[in-house]
């Protein structure tokens, strides 16, 4: 059947750059090891298994510059390999423990083989992710974005050098992963505000998304693609489809047969015999194995029933049946209606499928091949694909918005949280007025070095983790330790150059740590850079 | 009042971010010379933050703070859109201008509220846990 509506699945990969080369156990790492095992590695396998069917995926994936860096570091491949390692260790004497216990014995083989699976691709690709994903994208099977350098909420940041450097770094980040240049960018946050046009115009980016209220004026609501007056291409995400995704209230992962994700082995088990699985400090953490589903919203996690499988995969199915059944809908409705076939556009945090919503990558597996087996009209397309194929879009001016909540930027301005940002201006100020300074000039290999390492601090300060960690009071120490660092590092660093001191052990140690954008130049952040 | 556990290099600084249609954020610092002139009394410790329409320039609004608050929360002045901010101090009876910021755009309010559901990660992170 031909289709009638088309489907544009964007997942927004982003985990903030953790790299503790000094440290064999750091805590946040963890966030990038159990986002390896539960979503990167089960979402590439499902696009891997689709397309060796000849089932194309036709998903879009952006792959925040931070990410990317993780998944081609040798050092946190290494301690993935060993996190991982651990795990299958581990579940190996979980299985003895759960013999006589059926129910708890199904999900510890459960885990066994996702573990399991994640050594397997992890060997497959000797531990780089990126190298599947860019055989996908080759192949034709998926597009793959870019987001800013460090995940900056990019109206936030008030100087066109700021905004340009985190733009410039990105592209050049994304060519030298995916040898090619990027055709799209995902706003961090979706924030976007009219005077970021020319700024993705000029590095090259031919369309990007915003929030559904963004276009709110707009002559076809979310469902069709727009262009900014200087030819961005524009598509707004679907609040519907979202919604059913991310309500907490109202949305598939709450359902009570899914996994419960904050009931954890490593605070429900015996501490002399899970110890060795902890870290240096011997204090307990989440493990990654979780035995129990979400049994009811109000259930206590005490309370909460052993997780089953089967159960869960019936759910599955019956989630993914009707999303499609409301996508059809949406689309004849559309149809009925303008008597054309409307975009509908579904965006969504890649780590929410997997790591938060366990069964998510199931979901999206569901989704793609039912619309196949059922002959259903619709269509999975990529934001490049669109583009080629329909009218010119109509230009609109879309508003100052953003997927936070409320709509606009309160979750990273807030009272909370607003103490940051003299810091961030401070690094980010000195930081253009010393590339302005140098730009010219013929520098020393270590001056060079120094400001490059400075661009590198000032980047990584603007990250909307920092802000966002310190609100939800998650991690937040960690956040303003680093947010404290990376500026006050980009502050020293600059002006060891000015005074011709820089101190070259001290830089060694901060290249090492702070290793992302490996051929940065300070001078994208000059007042007139060529980048 | 969360703050800094590192102290910046003293510089004069106004800053004018958006927060949501309904305010503007605005931190400030001042340059050696200029927090000694507060501190010795110079300057009157309360300060003006004043709002100008970017477009005309035309006075949209002000706001008092104290010169070490560092930071204040300001309405968007009723015709929205584009402001730009400037810090005035008291001297010998009389107001200086000091510090002037960046334009800022504040968001026009825009959409159904549930359609503005807070869609990232950390919202899910939030509410379920």
């Amino acid at each position: 059947m031909s289709s009638r509506g088309s489907l544009m699945f964007l997942l927004h990969a982003h985990l903030p750059y953790v790299n503790h080369p000094e440290d064999s156990a750091f805590l946040e790492e963890n966030w990038f090891f159990e986002a390896v095992v539960e979503t990167y590695v089960p979402l590439i396998s499902v696009l891997e298994r689709l397309a060796a069917e000849g089932i194309r995926p036709g998903v879009t994936i952006s792959i925040s510059p931070t990410l990317g860096a993780m998944m081609e570091n040798e050092a946190l491949e290494d301690k993935l390999g060993l996190y991982v390692g651990s795990r299958l260790e581990l579940l190996e004497k979980e299985l003895e423990r759960a013999q006589n216990e059926p129910a708890l014995l199904k999900t510890v083989k459960l885990y066994q083989k996702l573990y399991g699976d994640a050594a397997g691709l992890l060997h497959k690709y000797s531990g780089d992710l990126i190298t599947p994903l860019k055989a996908l994208q080759h192949a034709g099977q998926i597009e793959i974005i870019i987001t800013s350098a460090t995940h900056a909420v990019l109206p936030l940041l008030t100087r066109p050098e700021a905004i340009r450097a985190q733009l410039a770094a990105a592209a050049e980040d994304y060519e030298d992963r995916f040898n090619r240049k990027p055709s799209g960018f995902w706003l961090p946050e979706c924030a976007y505000e009219p005077r970021l046009n020319s700024y993705l115009k000029l590095s090259g980016f031919n369309y990007t998304f915003t929030e559904s209220h963004a276009v709110d004026s707009a002559p076809n609501g979310v469902y069709s693609p727009y262009r900014t007056s200087n030819g961005v291409g524009l598509f707004a995400r679907d609040a519907a489809s979202s919604r059913e995704v991310w309500s907490s209230q109202t949305g598939y992962p709450g359902d009570p047969a899914y996994r419960e994700f904050y009931r954890d082995l490593g605070y429900d088990g015996d501490y002399e015999y899970l110890r060795p699985y902890f870290g240096q400090d011997g204090i307990r953490r989440p493990l990654g194995l979780k035995y129990h589903c979400i049994t009811g919203s109000g259930t206590d996690l005490s309370a909460k029933q052993y997780y089953d499988p089967d159960a869960a995969l019936a759910r599955v199915e019956a989630h993914a049946s009707d999303f499609l059944a409301k996508r059809l809908k949406q689309t004849e409705d559309h149809y009925a209606a303008r008597g054309s076939g409307p975009l509908i556009v579904s965006c969504y945090d890649a780590e929410l499928f997997g790591h938060w919503w366990f069964e998510g990558p199931a979901f999206l597996e569901a989704v793609i091949r039912k619309i196949r087996a059922e002959r259903l009209p619709l269509q999975f397309v990529t934001p490049s694909e669109y583009l080629n194929s329909c009218q010119e879009p109509q230009e609109i001016a879309p508003g100052i918005s953003s997927w936070g909540e409320n709509g606009y930027f309160d979750p990273w301005v807030n009272e909370s949280n607003d103490f940051i940002y003299p810091a961030v201006y401070a690094a980010t100020d000195k930081m253009i007025e010393t590339a302005n300074r140098f730009r010219n000039q013929d520098l020393s290999l270590l001056s060079a070095r120094a400001l490059n390492q400075a661009a590198r601090e000032t980047l990584l300060s603007q990250s909307s983790d920092w802000a966002f960690l310190i609100y939800i009071g998650s991690h937040a120490e960690y956040a303003k330790g680093r947010l404290e660092a990376h500026a006050a590092n980009a502050i020293r660093l600059l002006g060891e150059v000015i005074e011709k001191r820089v101190d070259e052990q001290a830089l060694a140690v901060l290249e090492k740590r702070n290793n992302v954008f490996p051929r940065l130049d300070f001078r994208v952040f000059s007042s007139t850079s060529k980048f | 009042m969360p703050e800094l556990s590192t102290s910046l290099p003293p510089e004069d600084r106004l800053v004018l971010l958006p927060k949501n249609p309904g305010t503007f954020f605005a931190f400030w610092q001042f340059s050696a010379s200029r927090a000694e002139s507060f501190r010795l009394a110079s300057f009157a410790p309360e300060i003006e933050l004043r709002l100008f329409y970017a477009e005309d320039k035309t006075p949209a609004s002000s706001h008092k703070a104290e010169w070490q608050a560092g930071r204040a929360y300001l309405p968007v002045p009723e015709r929205g859109g584009n402001c730009e901010a400037a810090l005035y101090a008291l001297r010998n009876g009389a107001w200086e201008r000091l510090l002037a910021s960046n334009q800022a755009a504040a968001p026009a309010a825009a959409g159904m509220a549930e359609d503005r559901a807070y869609a990232s990660l950390e919202f899910h992170k939030k509410v379920l846990s």
